[in-house]
C-alpha cells in the first residue's frame, strides 16, 4: 500500500499550525503527531510572553534582582543564539526591543514623543543583560522576548522528533514557519506559497523546499499610516523608530532557526543594506521592497 | 620503546582529562573559530605533507591518507 | 555592517545549531566550497664546487591543486579533490668523491627529471548523531610511477563531546616502472605496499583551548630504493611510528590563535627524527588574517647511509648516499595573508626552507652534500556557495 498524505492541523504559539505526513496508517501517523503538537505545546508553554506561567515570564519578573535567575540549558542555547544575532546584526535583532512596543501603539495608531521613544530605549539593548554560570541577570525595567527564535526554533525540533519517531516524508508549518522532515515521496520538494503583502490572500511566489526550513518575516500583518506615512510594527532598536526597509522577506536555508534570524535581521536594515546583504549571504531568499518590486535568489519559484 | 610510548600518551589523556572544564556546546564560540581548527587550511596541509615527504624521511602522525610519489 | 553576510550566517549557524532540539554533534558543512591553490616551488641552484660534473639547477615545480567539498543532503559530504604538478629540473644521481677527497654529487640531465604527477582522489563523509565516518579513494600517476590508495576512517564523540576519538586506516599499492631502465641498467618495474593505521584523541580543554594526539604506525614493503642512483639498496620492508601532538588556543584580547605541533618519528632504518611547529593566526578586523609559521625539523642517519657510493661493496649491503637518509636539520619560515571577504576568500603564501647538516639535533659522522634549499610561493582561492 503506498502512504498518502495525511493533514493535521491545530493553533499553537498565536498561530495557525500544520502537519503534513506521508504514511500508510493515519492511526500511526496521528500517534506521532500528537507527540509534536506536544512538544510545540511545551514551548509555548515555557517562552510565550503572553502566559504569566511561562519561564519567559518569570525570567522577565526576574529583572533587577541581584541573584539572577537559574536557567536551563535549552533557554541559555537560545540566549546565546540571540546574542549571536544580535552581534551579527549589529544590534539590529534584540530580544530585549519589548519596551519600544509597549510605546508604539499600532491600534489607535499614535507616534509617540521622541522623550517617550529615549526613555523606552534605556531599557533595551541585550549587551546589558549577563549570563553566567547558567543564571540570567535582567536589569531592571528590561524584559525577552523570542518573537522571531522560538517558534522557528520550535519548527526544527518538531522536524527533528518526527525524524527520530521515524517519520520520512513530512513538512511542520508553525504559522509560516516551515521546516522539512523530508521531502515527498520519491523526492519531490514541498511547494510552500509565499503570501503576498499586498493583496490579502494573493501568492507572492512559490517555493520548493527539497530539505532545511523557510521562515518569512513582513509588515503586512501590522502597520499604520499616519499623516501620510506608513509605520511598520517592525521597530529599529537602535533609534526606537520603525524600521524603513523592506516590506517582506522569505528566507529558505539548511535550518528553519537560521532561516527565521536572517528574515529578521534584512527587514531591520535599511532597504538597500538589506538587499545587498541578501546577496552576499548566500541564502536563498524572495523579498517585496517598498516600491513593491520583487527579488529573489537561489529560488527555483515556479509562479 | 613502544610500550613506553603509548603509556605516555595515557597518562597525558588523563592528565589533560582532569584538567579540563566542562565546557558546554555555546560555549564553544571560540573553539569552532575557523583558525582554531585542527587544519584549518586542507590543500595548505597537503601541500605541505607532499613536500616534507619528498625532502624529509618522516612521515606520518596525521589522519590524511594520501598516494605516494615516486620521490623515494 | 562590519561582518560581512555570509560570515554572518555561518556564525549564526553555529548558534542555531547548537540548540537542544535541533543539535547533531555532527552535520555536513551547510555550504559547499571550492578551493584552488596555485604553488611554485623552487630549490636554490647547487653552487658549481659541490657539483663540477653536472647540472647547477635544481627541482622547480608548479603546483595546481583543486578541491570540493559539498554537504549532499542532511548526512553526507563528498569531497573531491585533484592535483597537477609539473616539474623540471635534475636530482642528484650519484656521489662520488672531488680531487680534494671532498663528496660531490652529480646530478641527472633535466631532460631525465621532466616530469608530471596528476592526483585524482574522491571521498565522502557519513554524519551520524554521535560521529561520522569516512572514505575515500584516489590515483596519483607520474610518468614513471603509479598509485591507487584508499582511506577509511571514523570518529565517535564523548563525554558531552568535549572527548573526540578516531581511528582509521589507509592502504596504498604503487608501481614504480623508470624511464630508460635498459639504457642505464636500471630496475625496469617493481611495486610497493604501504598499510598505514592511526588513532587519535583530541580534548576541549576549556572555552579556549584544545589538545589532539594521533599514534600512527606504517608498514610498507617491496622496492623502497631509488631507481635512478646508481648505488641505491634498501632493505624492502620498513615500519614507522610517528607520534603527533596538537595544541590550539585562541587569546581572546589578542584576537587571535595560536598553533603549536610537535611530532616524534622512528623506523627500522635507525632514523628518529622531531618535528615541531608554531604558528599564529592573528585576525586583522573581520576580514584579514596573518600567520606567521615557523618549523624546525632534525632526523638522525639511516643505518646504511654513506655520503659517498662505494662501488666495490658488494650489492648484497645496504647502502644509500640519498641525503634525505642523512642526518640534519632543517629550519623553515613562512607567512600567510588571508582576505576573507564573504564568498570569496584568498590566501597568499611565502616559504623559506633551509636544510644543514649544522642543524641537526642528532649526531652527524657523515655530513651529506646536496641539502636542499627551497622558496615556495602559493595563492589560494576559495569559494564559498
Amino acid at each position: 500500500m503506498n502512504p498518502t498524505l495525511k493533514h493535521f492541523s491545530f493553533k499553537a504559539m498565536g498561530s495557525f499550525c500544520e502537519i503534513q505526513l506521508f504514511d500508510t496508517s493515519r492511526i500511526r501517523a496521528k500517534n506521532v503527531v500528537t507527540q509534536l503538537i506536544d512538544e510545540v505545546a511545551r514551548l509555548e508553554k515555557k517562552y510565550s510572553r503572553f502566559r504569566k506561567d511561562s519561564f519567559l515570564s518569570k525570567i522577565n519578573a526576574s529583572a533587577g534582582n541581584k541573584l539572577g535567575l537559574a536557567i536551563d540549558d535549552e533557554t541559555q542555547s537560545l540566549i546565546t543564539h540571540a546574542l549571536n544575532c544580535f552581534e551579527q546584526s549589529d544590534g539590529l535583532f534584540d530580544i530585549t526591543a519589548g519596551a519600544l512596543n509597549e510605546i508604539w501603539d499600532f491600534k489607535k495608531a499614535l507616534v509617540p514623543s521622541q522623550s517617550q521613544i529615549n526613555a523606552a530605549r534605556a531599557h533595551v539593548g541585550l549587551h546589558k543583560i549577563s549570563c553566567k554560570n547558567s543564571h540570567i541577570h535582567l536589569p531592571r525595567g528590561m524584559q525577552i522576548d523570542f518573537g522571531g527564535i522560538v517558534k522557528e526554533y520550535a519548527a526544527d525540533s518538531v522536524a527533528r522528533l518526527a525524524r527520530s519517531l521515524g517519520a520520512e516524508h513530512g513538512l511542520v508549518n508553525l504559522g509560516g514557519d516551515f521546516s522539512v522532515i523530508g521531502a515527498q515521496p520519491g523526492g519531490k520538494p514541498w511547494i510552500v506559497g509565499i503570501s503576498s503583502p499586498i493583496s490579502a490572500g494573493g501568492i507572492m511566489t512559490k517555493i520548493n523546499l527539497h530539505d532545511g526550513g523557510l521562515a518569512s518575516s513582513g509588515d503586512y500583518e501590522r502597520f499604520f499610516m499616519h499623516e501620510g506615512l506608513r509605520y511598520s510594527h517592525i521597530l529599529n532598536p537602535m533609534t526606537g523608530w520603525p524600521s524603513d526597509g523592506l516590506r517582506a522577506v522569505s528566507i529558505a536555508a539548511n535550518l528553519c532557526s537560521l532561516a527565521g534570524s536572517a528574515a529578521t535581521i534584512a527587514m531591520l536594515m535599511d532597504e538597500l543594506e538589506a538587499k545587498t546583504w541578501l546577496e552576499d549571504s548566500g541564502l536563498s531568499y524572495v523579498y517585496m521592497d517598498s516600491e513593491e518590486l520583487i527579488g529573489s535568489a537561489g529560488l527555483n519559484s515556479n509562479n | 620503546m613502544r610500550a613506553l610510548r603509548s603509556t605516555l600518551l595515557l597518562s597525558i589523556c588523563s592528565l589533560l582529562l582532569i584538567s579540563c572544564a566542562d565546557v558546554r556546546a555555546w560555549e564553544r564560540g571560540y573553539l569552532a573559530r575557523e583558525e582554531m581548527a585542527w587544519d584549518p587550511d586542507a590543500l595548505e596541509s597537503t601541500l605541505n605533507d607532499h613536500i616534507f615527504f619528498s625532502k624529509e624521511a618522516s612521515s606520518g602522525g596525521n589522519s590524511a591518507a594520501g598516494g605516494g610519489c615516486g620521490c623515494n | 555592517m562590519k561582518n560581512s553576510a555570509s560570515r554572518s550566517i555561518i556564525a549564526l549557524s553555529s548558534t542555531a545549531l547548537a540548540l537542544p532540539g535541533i543539535a547533531l554533534a555532527d552535520a555536513p558543512p551547510t555550504q559547499s566550497t571550492i578551493s584552488y591553490k596555485l604553488s611554485n616551488y623552487q630549490e636554490d641552484d647547487l653552487a658549481r664546487s659541490e657539483a663540477p660534473l653536472g647540472e647547477l639547477e635544481r627541482y622547480d615545480i608548479d603546483v595546481h591543486q583543486f578541491q570540493l567539498i559539498s554537504p549532499l543532503g542532511r548526512k553526507l559530504s563528498v569531497q573531491v579533490s585533484a592535483s597537477y604538478e609539473s616539474l623540471s629540473g635534475a636530482s642528484p644521481w650519484f656521489t662520488s668523491r672531488g680531487l680534494d677527497g671532498e663528496p660531490i654529487v652529480n646530478l641527472s640531465g633535466p631532460s631525465g627529471i621532466s616530469d608530471r604527477r596528476s592526483e585524482l582522489s574522491v571521498g565522502s563523509r557519513y554524519y551520524l548523531d554521535n560521529g561520522s565516518f569516512a572514505g575515500n579513494i584516489g590515483y596519483s600517476e607520474e610518468n614513471d610511477y603509479r598509485s591507487v590508495y584508499f582511506g577509511l576512517n571514523g570518529e565517535r564523540h564523548y563525554n558531552n563531546d568535549l572527548t573526540t576519538v578516531s581511528a582509521g586506516l589507509s592502504y596504498s599499492s604503487d608501481k614504480i616502472f623508470p624511464t630508460d631502465a635498459a639504457l642505464f641498467n636500471r630496475v625496469e618495474e617493481d611495486d610497493k605496499q604501504s598499510t598505514s593505521l592511526f588513532v587519535s584523541v583530541s580534548q576541549i580543554i576549556n572555552q579556549v583551548s584544545s589538545f589532539q594526539s594521533t599514534l600512527s604506525v606504517t608498514e610498507l614493503s617491496g622496492f623502497l630504493s631509488d631507481p635512478y642512483k646508481l648505488r641505491d639498496i634498501r632493505p624492502d620492508d620498513k615500519t614507522q611510528i610517528a607520534w603527533s601532538n596538537s595544541y590550539r588556543r585562541f587569546f581572546v584580547s589578542a584576537n587571535a590563535a595560536l598553533h603549536v605541533n610537535y611530532r616524534y618519528y622512528h623506523d627500522d632504518f635507525g632514523i628518529s627524527s622531531h618535528t615541531s611547529d608554531l604558528s599564529w593566526h592573528q585576525n586583522l578586523g573581520r576580514d584579514f588574517q596573518l600567520v606567521p609559521t615557523l618549523r624546525y625539523y632534525s632526523q638522525s642517519a639511516a643505518n646504511f647511509f654513506t655520503n659517498v657510493d662505494d662501488f666495490l661493496k658488494p650489492t648484497s649491503e645496504y647502502q644509500s648516499s640519498d641525503y634525505r637518509l642523512s642526518s640534519f636539520g632543517a629550519i623553515s619560515g613562512g607567512f600567510s595573508v588571508i582576505a576573507d571577504m564573504g564568498s570569496w576568500k584568498t590566501t597568499i603564501t611565502i616559504e623559506r626552507y633551509l636544510a644543514n647538516d649544522k642543524y641537526s639535533a642528532f649526531e652527524v659522522s657523515k655530513p651529506s652534500t646536496a641539502l636542499i634549499k627551497y622558496n615556495r610561493v602559493s595563492l589560494g582561492i576559495d569559494f564559498r556557495f
